[in-house]
């Protein structure tokens, strides 16, 4: 199997994350929370999760949503299911 | 399988001049829908939009859009059904829509949580698409 290009990985999540919540991606720490520092809900949250479904055709269950905190735990998230 | 109009109108909230959605013709439990809504010369809104010209405003195609996708969570088994609150909306308006059409509209989910859910849309009359959309709402008793 491939691995994963962490760097690369991290890059396109934060787009992902930059559109959903129209904040610049250079504005968009590792580790700013998500909610406290970029103002995101619970639905933008969703948003990304569908997203991420998307581009990456995975299927990832709600539960996983909680983990949607920071930038850092998304792609931790995200690389976790493609490597299943 | 169909739904009739008492059936939505225990789904749906919205009551005249909201109520968007005249019949479902296919209905397969939080997978795929098929709504009608007949465009009468007497609706409400062609009296201002527009005098001149009357078109059926693209907010109102996405109030119908929305609707139609809130009764793919129909459940016979549930008395109370919550509300559906628009949290996002992304869609394009192809063509205009007219008094005497017949909007086809056609949801499935993209996502769907136990509270929330972002479904995608689109809608034809006479088999050309009219309107598409994504749309994600929250569900609230």
């Amino acid at each position: 199997m491939a691995k994963i290009d962490m760097q690369n990985l991290e890059k396109e999540i934060k787009s992902i994350v930059a559109e959903i919540t129209e904040i610049e991606p250079e504005k968009i720490a590792l580790e700013a929370s998500f909610i406290e520092d970029l103002g995101m809900d619970s639905m933008m949250a969703l948003e990304i999760l569908a997203s991420i479904e998307k581009k990456y055709k995975l299927k990832i269950p709600e539960e996983n949503l909680m983990k949607i905190t920071n930038l850092k735990q998304t792609v931790e998230l995200v690389s976790s299911f493609l490597n299943k | 399988m169909e739904l009739n109009l008492n059936i939505i109108k225990k789904v749906l909230h919205q009551r005249y001049p909201f109520l968007m959605v005249d019949k479902i013709v296919e209905f397969e439990k939080r997978k795929r829908i098929v709504g009608i809504k007949n465009v009468s010369i007497n609706e409400p809104f062609f009296t201002g939009h527009f005098p001149e010209k009357k078109i059926m405003p693209g907010a109102l195609i996405s109030e119908a859009m929305a609707q139609t996708g809130a009764m793919l969570f129909y459940d016979e088994k549930k008395k109370d059904n919550p509300i559906h609150y628009l949290y996002s909306i992304k869609a394009r308006f192809l063509h205009p829509v007219v008094p005497g059409d017949t909007l086809q509209i056609e949801a499935a989910p993209i996502k769907v949580t136990k509270d929330a859910g972002i479904i995608k849309t689109e809608a034809t009359v006479e088999g050309k698409t009219v309107a598409r959309g994504e749309f994600a709402f929250k569900a609230e008793p």
